[in-house]
This record gives C-alpha cells, sequence and structure tokens, in this order.
C-alpha cells in the first residue's frame, strides 16, 4: 500500500453503498463475525449487547476526545470502549463477549494513518479467573478461526477483492510470535527508528514491525503510563503491564488489545490518579469494584481493522458501511 | 481602565509601564538635570523586600564574556548586543518570559482581560499558559459552549492569529477537576489547535499546585445560581453573604509514581504536544521538579509563595509555601526547562531568578494589571520595559545571553561569604 493508494471515502454515501466492492467486503466482515459467534458459542460465552452511553467511559484511548451528551441535565459519555461494563457483565456470566459501537474523536493526523475511524466496533472478550496467557491463547485460536471460516467460505469474495488466500497460510503453523515491548523498542532502534522506551508503540513504528512480518504477532508487557487504569501492572516487574496488543502483518497493524485486569479497589483508585483521571466520576464503578469483582482478562479486536486485513484494503474506513474518518463530516 | 488592584503588589508602578513603556525604566526625564539619584534610593514600587529583592546583582570590573562578544562584533558591545531570544519549554521566545495562567478568576475572565493578553502575547511571541478552570468555567467554546470570549477556544485562536511564525506557544492547563472535562483531548482534537500543533507550539501543563495556596485546589467566588451546576465535580461552600459562595476544585493526590505516571502518560497520549508541570512551593519542591524532568517534562514551573492572581484564603497568603528565593535555593542551580514566577514584574528579580537557575520568568498579576491599563498595548509596553532592564542588567555583568548567568552575578547581605550558593558554575 503506497502513499498514492491511500483513499478516502466517497462524500456521496450511496456511492460508496452501491459499490460492489462494499459488497464484498460487508460479506466478509459478516462472514468474520458469525465465525467468532460460532467460536465463542461454542467455548461456553454469553453474548451481551452493550450499553452506548454511561456516565464514564475508558480514558485510555490515546489522545482522543470523548463525546459527551446530555442526560436529562447530567453529563454523559458515549462509549470509547466497553471495558468497564465487560469487568461488571462478570457479576453474570464468567464468560462473556459483545461486538460493542465505540465512538473516539481521534486527533486529526490519524484521518491519514488508514486505520483510524472515530466510530468502529469492537469484538470484546471478557473472562473470569483467566490469566493474560490464557485469554492470549484464545485470541489465537479465534483469530484462526475467523480467518479460515472466511478464506474456506468466501473464496469469491476475496477473490473479487483481490485479496490472495496463500497469504493466510502462514497463519495456521503454530502459536503467534511474542516479543516483549522492551524486545520491539531495541528492534526498533536498532533499525534507526526513536522510538520512546515508556510509550506506545507509536504508528510508524507499529507500521514498520508489522510489514517485516508474515503472520500476526504479540506484543506484550507494555510499560505503565502507555495505558488504562485496568491494564494489572505485573506484581514481579513494577511499571511493566500484563497486557499485550496483536498486530497483523503486512503493514495492517494493530488488531486488537488486551490484558490481565485488576480488580483491586487501592490498586485502580491508585492507577487512575496514576492516568491522571479523578476517580469520583467512576463512582458507579469503583462501587462495584469495593464490593468485589472478579479478577479477570480479556480483549477488544477492532471489527473494521480485522475485515481490513483479512479483504486485504488500503483503509480501513472501507470495512464500514458509513465510514467516519477522524474530522472528516460525514453521515 | 479597569477597576482591579492588586495590594502588596507594585500596581502604580507596573500601570506606569503599561502606559509609558520602556521610558518607565528611567525617572521622569523632566527631572534629568534637576535631581540627584544615587544609591540607597528604595526601588519604586516595593513593598517590605524578600528575599530576592534583597539579593543584589553586581557586575564585576573584568570581563573576560565581554571580550569575546566585542571579538565577535568588532565593536565595543553594548546592552542592545544582549541576545534575549531562548527556549522556553520547548517553544522558542523572544526573550526568558512567559505568561502565566491567570484561570478562571473573574478578573481574567468576565472583563476580557484574558483574551486581549493572548492577542498580545501573541504579538510578541511570549508563550502564554491557559489556566486550568477555564474550561469548566468560561467553557471550551466547541459544540454546545456558548463560545465565549473567555473561552478556552477563543484565547487559543487570539494567540494563534497573532504569533509571528515559529515564535512563541500555548501551553493549556488542566488540574483533577479538568480531567472530566478533558480539556487535553479537546485541545488536541480541535481544528482551531492544529497550526499550533503543526508547528510545535502547542503544549500541556499539568497543574498540580500554586503559589498563592499550596496544598488546595482552585478556588472561586461565584453567585450561588452559577455554582449550582457546579456542584457535581466541586465542593461549593455557602461562606459569603450576597448569595455568594466559595467553589474549591480538589488539589489532586501525587505520589512520586504517580506524578511520574501522569508525565509519561501526557507524552504517550500527546505526542506533537510539550509537556509542562506546575508545581506548587512545596517543601520537596527540588525533589517533585528533578522527577518531573527525568519523567520527560519539557518544562517545570514553580510558583513561588508570591504568586497568584486569584482567590486565597488569607492564611495561606501570609505563613504557607516557601518564598520563590527558598524554592531557588533548595533547587540548588539550573535545571534544564526550570520556569519560575512569584512577583514578577520588573528586570532586577527576573534577572536574579536567571541567575539562581531558572530559564524564564512568569508574569501573573502584572500581565493582568498591564492588559486592564490598556487592552490594547499595555502588555506589549510592560514587556518592552522589562526587556530593556533586562538587556542593561545582562550587559552590565559582562554577559550577553540569559543562559550563562549564574550565583556569581548575585550578593547577598544577609548570608555570609562561605554560605552563598556555589559559585563555581
Amino acid at each position: 500500500m503506497s502513499e498514492a493508494e491511500v483513499t478516502i471515502p466517497p462524500t456521496d454515501p450511496g456511492v460508496h453503498l452501491n459499490s460492489a466492492r462494499t459488497r464484498s467486503v460487508l460479506r466478509v466482515q459478516q462472514q468474520l463475525l458469525g465465525a467468532a459467534r460460532e467460536y465463542l458459542r461454542e467455548a461456553g460465552f454469553t453474548e451481551l449487547l452493550p450499553p452506548v452511553i454511561g456516565p464514564v467511559t475508558d480514558p485510555g484511548a490515546r489522545g482522543a476526545k470523548q463525546v459527551d451528551i446530555d442526560f436529562y441535565g447530567h453529563r454523559y459519555k458515549l462509549m470509547t470502549s466497553a471495558i468497564l461494563y465487560k469487568q461488571a457483565s462478570l457479576l453474570a456470566f464468567d464468560k462473556i463477549f459483545c461486538i460493542a459501537p465505540n465512538v473516539r474523536l481521534e486527533p486529526l493526523e490519524t484521518a491519514h494513518t488508514s486505520r483510524h475511524l472515530a466510530e468502529f466496533h469492537q469484538l470484546d472478550v471478557e473472562v473470569a479467573g483467566a490469566s493474560r496467557e490464557e485469554v492470549m491463547e484464545l485470541l489465537e485460536r479465534l483469530v484462526v478461526h475467523m480467518v479460515n471460516r472466511t478464506v474456506t467460505g468466501l473464496p469469491g469474495e476475496l477473490e473479487r477483492l483481490g485479496r490472495d488466500p496463500d497469504a493466510f497460510r502462514p497463519l495456521s503453523t503454530g502459536p503467534f510470535r511474542r516479543v516483549t515491548h522492551a524486545e520491539a523498542v531495541r528492534e526498533l532502534r536498532d533499525l534507526g527508528h526513536g522510538q520512546s522506551p515508556d510509550a506506545e508503540l507509536d504508528w510508524e513504528g507499529e507500521a514498520i514491525l508489522s510489514a517485516k512480518s508474515d503472520r500476526p504477532f504479540l506484543v506484550t508487557d507494555y510499560p505503565k503510563g502507555s495505558r488504562g487504569f485496568y491494564d494489572r501492572e505485573d506484581p514481579a516487574a513494577p511499571g511493566v503491564l500484563r497486557n499485550f496488543d496483536l498486530i497483523a502483518p503486512q503493514g495492517y497493524g494493530e488488531l486488537c488489545s488486551g490484558s490481565e485486569r485488576t480488580n483491586d479497589y487501592a490498586e485502580i483508585v491508585t492507577r487512575m490518579r496514576e492516568t491522571g483521571e479523578n476517580p469520583r466520576k467512576y463512582r458507579w464503578y469503583l462501587d462495584l469494584v469495593r464490593e468485589g469483582l472478579p479478577g479477570s482478562a480479556g480483549f477488544g479486536i477492532g471489527v473494521e481493522r480485522l475485515t481490513r486485513y483479512v479483504a486485504g484494503l488500503d483503509a480501513v474506513w472501507q470495512a464500514s458501511a458509513y465510514p467516519k474518518l477522524p474530522g472528516v463530516v460525514s453521515p | 481602565m479597569s477597576d482591579i488592584t492588586a495590594p502588596g503588589f507594585p500596581e502604580e508602578e507596573v500601570r506606569r509601564r503599561a502606559r509609558l513603556g520602556a521610558a518607565a525604566a528611567f525617572p521622569p526625564p523632566g527631572e534629568y538635570g534637576q535631581v540627584l539619584y544615587g544609591g540607597g534610593r528604595v526601588p519604586a514600587g516595593s513593598g517590605a523586600p524578600d528575599a530576592l529583592d534583597a539579593l543584589r546583582l553586581v557586575p564585576p570590573v573584568f570581563m573576560p564574556g565581554r571580550l569575546a562578544r566585542l571579538v565577535e562584533l568588532g565593536h565595543e558591545p553594548t546592552y542592545r548586543d544582549v541576545d534575549l531570544e531562548v527556549t522556553v519549554g520547548g517553544f522558542h521566545s523572544a526573550l526568558p518570559l512567559y505568561l502565566s495562567a491567570l484561570g478562571s478568576t473573574r478578573a481574567a475572565g468576565d472583563r476580557g482581560l484574558g483574551l486581549a493578553l493572548s492577542r498580545q502575547a501573541g504579538v510578541m511571541g511570549v508563550p502564554l499558559v491557559i489556566g486550568e478552570n477555564v474550561t469548566s468555567v468560561h467553557g471550551y467554546g466547541r459544540g454546545g459552549d456558548a463560545p465565549g470570549d473567555s473561552s478556552v477556544l477563543a484565547r487559543l485562536v487570539a494567540y494563534a492569529e497573532t504569533a509571528p511564525e515559529g515564535r512563541g506557544g500555548v501551553v493549556v492547563q488542566q488540574s483533577t477537576e479538568d480531567a472530566d472535562a478533558e480539556v487535553w483531548n479537546l485541545a488536541y482534537s480541535d481544528p482551531a489547535a492544529q497550526p499550533l500543533l503543526d508547528s510545535g507550539r502547542l503544549a500541556f501543563e499539568l497543574k498540580a499546585g500554586q503559589g498563592a495556596k499550596p496544598g488546595l485546589g482552585g478556588m472561586t467566588v461565584l453567585p450561588e445560581a452559577a455554582a449550582e451546576r457546579m456542584r457535581e465535580h466541586f465542593v461549593v461552600d455557602p461562606l459569603f453573604e450576597g448569595r455568594r459562595v466559595l467553589r474549591s476544585g480538589s488539589p489532586g493526590t501525587l505520589t512520586e509514581e504517580i506524578l511520574r505516571q501522569q508525565i509519561r502518560l501526557m507524552r504517550n497520549n500527546y505526542p506533537r504536544a510539550r509537556v509542562w508541570v506546575k508545581l506548587p512551593p512545596g517543601r520537596d519542591v527540588a525533589d517533585a521538579a528533578r522527577l518531573a524532568v527525568a519523567a520527560g517534562a519539557d518544562a517545570v514551573t514553580v510558583d513561588g509563595a508570591e504568586g497568584g492572581t486569584g482567590w486565597a484564603p488569607e492564611v495561606f497568603l501570609g505563613q504557607v509555601g516557601l518564598p520563590l528565593a527558598e524554592c531557588l535555593r533548595r533547587l540548588g542551580g539550573p535545571l534544564p526547562g526550570l520556569l519560575v514566577s512569584g512577583g514578577m514584574w520588573e528586570g532586577g528579580r527576573a534577572v536574579k531568578c536567571l541567575a539562581l537557575g531558572a530559564t524564564a520568568v512568569g508574569l501573573g498579576r502584572a500581565a493582568l494589571l498591564a492588559v486592564a491599563e490598556d487592552p490594547r498595548q499595555g502588555l506589549a509596553r510592560l514587556v518592552e520595559c522589562l526587556a530593556l532592564e533586562m538587556r542593561l542588567l545582562i550587559s552590565a555583568l559582562g554577559k550577553y545571553r540569559p543562559d550563562v548567568l549564574g550565583p556569581e552575578d548575585l550578593w547577598s547581605p544577609s548570608v555570609p561569604p562561605s554560605n552563598r550558593l556555589d559559585s563555581s558554575r
């Protein structure tokens, strides 16, 4: 994907919806979601319908603005992710998933990354009592299942999209490679990219690593200060979080973030302060934590991003029927 | 002219500078040839001198630095040859100066002075801090907010429109309560902020405290009705007559780890913005400042107990917090990106702070009084006078750049020579 191929959505939504290419992409997306539902139900998960609004939402989106709404005189938020509700839902079921709409008013420069949308969906999974390693294995199996079902189920659509099914051959050749954040930083610095050791992999760095790989891989152990308060800090390695990202190969970049969650009240309040948050606004959530939420681990897969990878699209907006790019006013 | 006053501050002198500009650095010219000036004159406007005011700047007789400048220029250097341009918290500034946050106080907001200040600061290319609580009190200025003249957006746009290319910068402050209003996220994704972001002239300041009331959060006095909508986020105390209430913000809890991680989070979330941290004059201010720099802050602002433009309990004004001179002593010399404020208005105090390790000094009350005196030119004239004094003083010390000043340029009448600041620098 060269810069020249980076496209923007047509201003007329009818042009996008009428395109045969869009139809193929949306069928691929449906196939992926169908496969996920099939796999997760089989594994004993319950699908929940996630809330769209609430008094607070996930503050962990880097640099993105939340959307405020007036809820009968109270300031409510549109969900930037389902994380707080995912944890709370474990009071009802031990294994849950949902396909959650998220709204994040991303910084304007992300309009040109080919991988950011202001409105997108996440396949969210959370498992009570699970460790990070257990959910990483679950994620691997789930992604392989979703991709294989699509490659075998919709060969015609992939062909129409010009996606070579051989691109997914390396996917099933064993567990995904795992590198720690510190190793990824070293690798990037060796390649001459000035990645900060205290921050998320920046988009350029992530693209470099993604382009070098022919199969998805996991980056683990991000430093504290790069993620939300809910990622558990490794008790054996202070300053390191028990979390992970799944990065797609061939330059498609990050597909999924996940972690083991902290469920200790004092730790959560302290971490909220470390992430610059005011605990007062998280009252309903903190009350639940104080009464006792189960420890858990989980992840969220970007549905449009996974669709982009599987369909081999230039930009993530092509995987949405009603794409909203950061800063671009659209229906 | 505005009805703002500043008891205990050399208000009349500041207003005179806002009217006369650089001429106010001297006695009235009409007195030339008639009045005999000399040592012992109490500087105009100074009340009880604090430890900084008590210091004297002491030019040497022998000046190798001047010789170097002479060689460079090919003629004898004068005060005009002092280059005041410095980097202030990651921004190129025309002089070692920035404008401190004036917050949400009625003085800065309702009277439109905040906006006048933004424009004048922009024209001069001097960095400007937009205070915490401006969003919660005056709104951000986008979406459902009424885009009042006092909003963050109005101030930001006013600055960006007037600033010369590549000079200055805007610093948007956020404190614990503002986290709810997400000021930084709002500014970072705002099309109006893009010209500043694209040119590297936007910073975010984490407000960890303030000089006038260290240990407390922001405080404002509001009509009861206006405070009603704030009850959800602030403490509202019905203390005053006339249906007016005290609205208090929480100061926010910090530990070493919380401060370190908050700075890292800022760097992670806003990679294109500079990171500033404002510290109160606490007893561990030196530890906090060093930690902030180590965690990646581009600037650490230390607000001495003399600082403040707003509302504070009198017991705090009189008896709480370290004076700026003591903060500087505890900091023990230069720290990259160290900025200080507290009672700044003229060149002497400013140059002393630079000699004690600061990169730049912040104007608070003086800036507000200057724009109150003349909303169009007052601040520019005050700064013109301050810049002239800085040039005069720095050149007199045989130096021609602010960053080569050092403790050797100061003499303290109260400290025995053996206890003076290390002058080996």
